[in-house]
């Protein structure tokens, strides 16, 4: 694994200088059932192909960020600053 | 060979030529196992010991079989030695050094004379595969020959107790270019990019720029943009073109043995590795002629064309008197003339092909006088430790033998692509009528020139560098058409065998030279069912030995085509995978760069003599001596540690509190100014991930500690819950900024007093409550907690200040007996209080609720992170608890060892420690849920042994914390 990846704060950096976060996931609310509890918890789409994941450019600007990457090619197809998610007073929905 | 050896004891040599790298004025000595041997400076081991008459430089890894110079260039695995204690060092391209100790390998008691070689005669009981059939039945036969097929197989033995030498070091680099290769194509690709302007990496595995130009005493002319003379002339002006052009930057010796995603190149340079990330590639890695196949074909004395001209034209060294040509292409005549002229007699030339060669080349040698054997076959080699004849066979079947000590295979050259073939997106197809595999698919940025491409002739090399160096700089090309034009015409005069010329089914004709595998070896892997290339790879274990396929990979694909009865198009080809070239394993490793963070009392700690130890990236000072001693001194007087591993970070902003709420367990928006609260960070599974203190210095400004080492993924993860939410708070990691020293015991209040204004009394200052103020001139942030149990302080400042506040300290306290305490004794008092330290009594699955921490957990939150995860565990209920226990008798357990009940594991002591206070040994350990009870009896297994204790479910020491709050 060497590719390229394009922070949005510093430009493209050896894949080496970022953390992964894996895929973006919808967090449950807190009354969810225990099926989707342990779906969100230990069960993942797994592509093979495009997906939406998380990465932090750990040794850089250390801002988290959200990346398109084939998972077959490891091509990546973009990058981009998390979408502004709706934050109730609660914090009860993350991800997004 | 020998007997006319020169007097300088550096063997028969050709007479000085202008080109050759060797120093005729400068003699060095090596040792060559115990012998002296005198060499030129600019010699390589193996042209060295060749010019003395050594012929055997190895013995195969099977058979035990002699082998000897073949390649010359560093790409077969004929000449690995043991140099300087480093197994496995080709000696074709590793230049002699004065003093250097060389040995050969993988013989018993000499290679000269080894025993190891009756297996050449036992192949009978190895037959291909020999690992999964022979030997098995009965079972213990098994284990009695593996060690001696260990022994006996294999290569150069590693030096255990050799460290790496003088050290193997790394580098990242960058540039716009890089060319790989420096032959013809790469030096004119390099020149052309760095002229447009760009920054280029010229890499080249040989000592000097050149390729094979630089044995080439072929005359050229009439080529647009290069200059007339011989190859080896065309080489020097170019590389002196290089040396000028700004903006190369040369690695000669240097071996590119790794091609990964998006352009980074893998680097060997001596000690050095390096990797590459360039802009664009220029694949310049030009071709190798490879062994034909006959019985013999792995004797000494049957070498490549090429390796011989090598050792003539660049160390004056020639490997044989009397040469038989093997060819089946025209190159393979001009090598003829070459090797003639460098003084060869040539017995004859013996063409593959049938029909007469017209091409002028073809016309030279005949007037040279050499007998051209046209459609003639290798049937044999013989003589036993080097080459004395060769049995050849006619179009018409009659038999020739021929006398000789030197067959050269000048066989057409296979494009060196295995560097090329590991990048994504590349692909090459076999080339019916250039009788290559070719590329065919390339990604963007990645460009190739020359030899790589199928095409060998001068012109077409130099006009394809130049493009590639045009492309790469986005240069328009207005050559290209005349290019295609020369291309097309050269590949129309073409005359190439077709499919299996060559590739038999003798024992000892053998394909793969590193690993010993024979036509015949091929052909039985198939009969048992390995008829796919890529199983049938695996199976014989060809192409997997040291050089990566280079040698035998066209051999491979062609006794399979042979047996299996297919065109080599369809049968394929193996996988390219790094590394291209061997690699030692230390240069991969690399030096020992284990970053170590130290405190900013770290001198402190060691003029005290303290013990120090590795705590994550961090060196603490253990123990000053007797950590219970230590932790006495802080229960009865007053200690002070240095505490500044801890993670600590500054939050701040209007939702600073909202974030805290979100994250911990427990609720830190209500917090009021100037107080701390516990804090428990859980994952979304309710499993806890770490623990500290969050103290609120003001209302948008929280200071948050974390344990040791775990501050960064804190960081993130505060920072992935705040991403895309536009909450509005920074969190800024201050752990270096900050020092930390905690001053505890119950004369802690009277030291300190001495150095502040601030009122430490009890009733001013209570039980987890902080302000700002000095110590001894120092700005500090006061918090008033109590992880080791006694009345203290943790006091952050600016880390510049730590050792005058440290000393202060110190002189401050000696009236009350003050003194450092380290690591292990906060570990003991900490244990007296029950206090878990995560990952050290919790593992990766542990909740608050079984580490009994239920307090801290606000359910009545309607959320945070591991509330929905730690809301199914209270549902699911405990199978076991996290307790404390004292031991009955005067044993100390230690941490890990089992909890049992009738013999079997029930649980496990997470810590341990002798009790300073009960003088007991005591400690916290999980224990199912029914034994979570004060006073139950549990056994404890020290040894074999099982050993009484009691349940403590409340701290041992002060368990209403009145001296704490006091």
């Amino acid at each position: 694994m060497a590719f390229l990846l394009n922070c949005p704060d510093c430009g493209q950096r050896n894949v080496y200088d970022f953390r992964f976060g894996g895929e973006v996931l919808t967090r449950p609310q807190p009354d969810v059932s225990k099926e989707d509890l342990t779906s969100y918890l230990f069960f993942r789409e797994n592509a093979d192909g495009p997906q939406r994941e998380w990465w932090n450019h750990s040794m850089g600007c250390r801002k988290w960020f959200i990346a398109v990457r084939n998972t077959h090619t490891n091509e990546v197809i973009e990058t981009s600053w998390p979408p502004e998610i709706e934050s109730n007073d609660d914090g009860q929905s993350d991800g997004e | 060979m020998g007997s006319l050896m020169a007097n300088n004891g550096t063997g028969e040599r050709l007479p000085r030529s202008k080109h050759e790298l060797i120093d005729r004025d400068s003699v060095i000595d090596f040792e060559f196992e115990g012998r002296q041997i005198s060499a030129y400076k600019g010699d390589t081991v193996g042209s060295a010991v060749t010019a003395v008459g050594i012929d055997i430089l190895s013995r195969s890894f099977k058979y035990h079989r002699p082998r000897g110079m073949l390649c010359a260039a560093g790409n077969c695995p004929n000449c690995l030695m043991t140099v300087d204690g480093i197994p496995n060092v080709r000696s074709c391209t590793m230049q002699v050094q004065p003093g250097m100790k060389v040995k050969r390998q993988n013989a018993w008691p000499s290679v000269d004379h080894d025993y190891g070689s009756l297996l050449d005669r036992m192949d009978r009981l190895l037959p291909v595969g020999f690992y999964y059939k022979a030997f098995h039945k009965p079972k213990f036969l098994w284990d009695l020959i593996r060690p001696i097929v260990r022994r006996i197989a294999g290569l150069g033995r590693i030096d255990i107790l050799n460290d790496g030498g003088p050290g193997y070091s790394h580098r990242n680099m960058q540039a716009d270019v890089a060319v790989i290769g420096g032959g013809l194509a790469g030096m004119v690709a390099a020149i052309e990019a760095a002229d447009a302007g760009l920054d280029v990496v010229l890499i080249d595995d040989q000592q000097v720029l050149g390729g094979h130009l630089l044995s080439d005493t072929t005359r050229y002319s009439g080529i647009d943009g290069l200059g007339d003379g011989t190859g080896q002339e065309i080489a020097e002006s170019l590389r002196e073109r290089v040396q000028v052009q700004k903006g190369i930057q040369v690695l000669s010796g240097a071996s590119a043995f790794g091609y990964y995603q998006d352009n980074l190149v893998a680097i060997r340079q001596g000690f050095e590795s390096m990797q590459l990330r360039a802009g664009r590639v220029v694949m310049a890695t030009g071709a190798f002629e490879v062994p034909f196949q006959f019985e013999n074909n792995d004797r000494p004395g049957v070498m490549l064309a090429s390796g011989v001209l090598r050792m003539a034209r660049l160390f004056g060294v020639l490997p044989g008197k009397r040469a038989v040509i093997v060819t089946d292409n025209a190159a393979g005549y001009s090598s003829a003339l070459n090797l003639f002229d460098a003084g060869i007699e040539i017995e004859a030339l013996l063409d593959l092909r049938s029909g007469v060669d017209t091409s002028d080349v073809g016309d030279a040698v005949r007037k040279a006088g050499i007998e051209v054997l046209a459609g003639y076959r290798v049937v044999s080699a013989s003589g036993t430790k080097r080459v004395s004849r060769v049995k050849v066979i006619a179009p018409d079947s009659s038999i020739r033998v021929l006398k000789c000590d030197l067959i050269c295979m000048a066989g057409v050259p296979q494009p060196a692509n295995g560097l090329l073939l590991q990048q994504p997106g590349v692909s090459v197809e076999f080339d019916e009528q250039l009788r290559e595999s070719v590329p065919t698919q390339l990604p963007d940025n990645v460009f190739t020139a020359g030899d790589i491409n199928g095409y060998h002739e001068l012109g077409i090399v130099f006009g394809q560098g130049v493009a590639a160096g045009r492309q790469v700089a986005g240069v328009s090309d207005d050559d290209s058409s005349q290019l295609r034009a020369l291309e097309s015409e050269y590949r129309s005069g073409l005359r190439l065998p077709g499919d299996s010329v060559s590739g038999g089914n003798a024992k000892k004709e053998f394909v793969c030279l590193c690993e010993d595998v024979s036509t015949k070896d091929i052909g039985v892997a198939i009969r048992e069912g390995f008829g796919d290339i890529q199983t049938l790879k695996r199976y014989t274990t060809s192409t997997m030995g040291p050089c990566q396929g280079k040698m035998c990979h066209k051999a491979f694909v062609e006794a399979t085509a042979i047996h299996m009865g297919g065109s080599i198009s369809a049968t394929g080809a193996t996988t390219a995978r790094p590394p291209a070239q061997g690699v030692p394993l230390g240069a991969l490793a690399g030096p020992g760069h284990m970053p170590l963070k130290r405190t900013p009392l770290d001198e402190n700690h060691r003029s005290a003599g303290a013990e120090m130890v590795e705590l994550g990236p961090w060196l603490r000072a253990h123990n000053y001596g007797s950590p219970q001693d230590e932790a006495l001194t802080v229960r009865e007087r007053v200690g002070i540690i240095d505490v500044s591993t801890l993670g600590k970070l500054d939050v701040r902003g209007a939702d600073a509190g909202k974030l805290l709420d979100k994250v911990y367990t427990h609720r830190f928006s209500n917090l009021r100014e100037g107080r701390i609260r516990y804090g428990l960070l859980c994952g979304e599974n309710g499993a806890i991930m770490d623990d500290g203190t969050v103290t609120r210095l003001s209302e948008d400004h929280y200071f948050v500690s974390t344990t040791t080492g775990n501050v960064d993924a804190i960081e993130d993860w505060f920072n992935w819950w705040l991403a895309g939410t536009g909450m509005d708070v920074f969190v800024t990691n201050v752990t270096s900024s900050y020092g930390a020293i905690n001053v505890a015991g119950p004369r802690a209040r009277e030291a300190l007093s001495k150095l502040t204004d601030v009122d430490l009394s009890s009733d001013v200052f209570g039980y987890m409550r902080s302000v700002s103020g000095s110590v001894a001139g120092v700005p500090c942030i006061f918090l008033r907690i109590g992880f080791v149990g006694e009345v203290g302080w943790e006091l952050h400042f600016p880390s510049e200040y730590a050792q005058h506040l440290w000393k202060a300290l110190m002189e401050a306290g000696a009236e009350y007996g003050i003194g450092p305490f380290g690591l292990e004794a906060q570990r003991i008092l900490r244990l007296e209080k029950g206090h878990i330290i995560v990952s050290q009594d919790t593992d990766a699955v542990t909740d608050p609720l079984d580490a009994g921490m239920r307090w801290a957990v606000r359910f009545d939150k309607p959320d945070f992170i591991g509330r929905a995860g730690l809301a199914a565990n209270r549902e699911r209920g405990s199978e076991s608890k996290l307790v404390g226990f004292v031991m009955r008798g005067d044993l100390v357990p230690e941490d890990g060892q089992p909890i049992v009940e009738n013999g079997g594991p029930i649980g496990r002591v997470t810590s341990s420690r002798l009790s300073p206070t009960l003088k007991k040994g005591f400690g916290l350990g999980w224990v199912p849920e029914k034994l979570a009870e004060e006073g139950a009896e549990i056994l404890i297994r020290i040894g074999d042994k099982d050993w009484p204790a009691i349940v403590a479910t409340e701290p041992i020491y002060d368990p209403e914390g009145e001296r704490l709050r006091s």
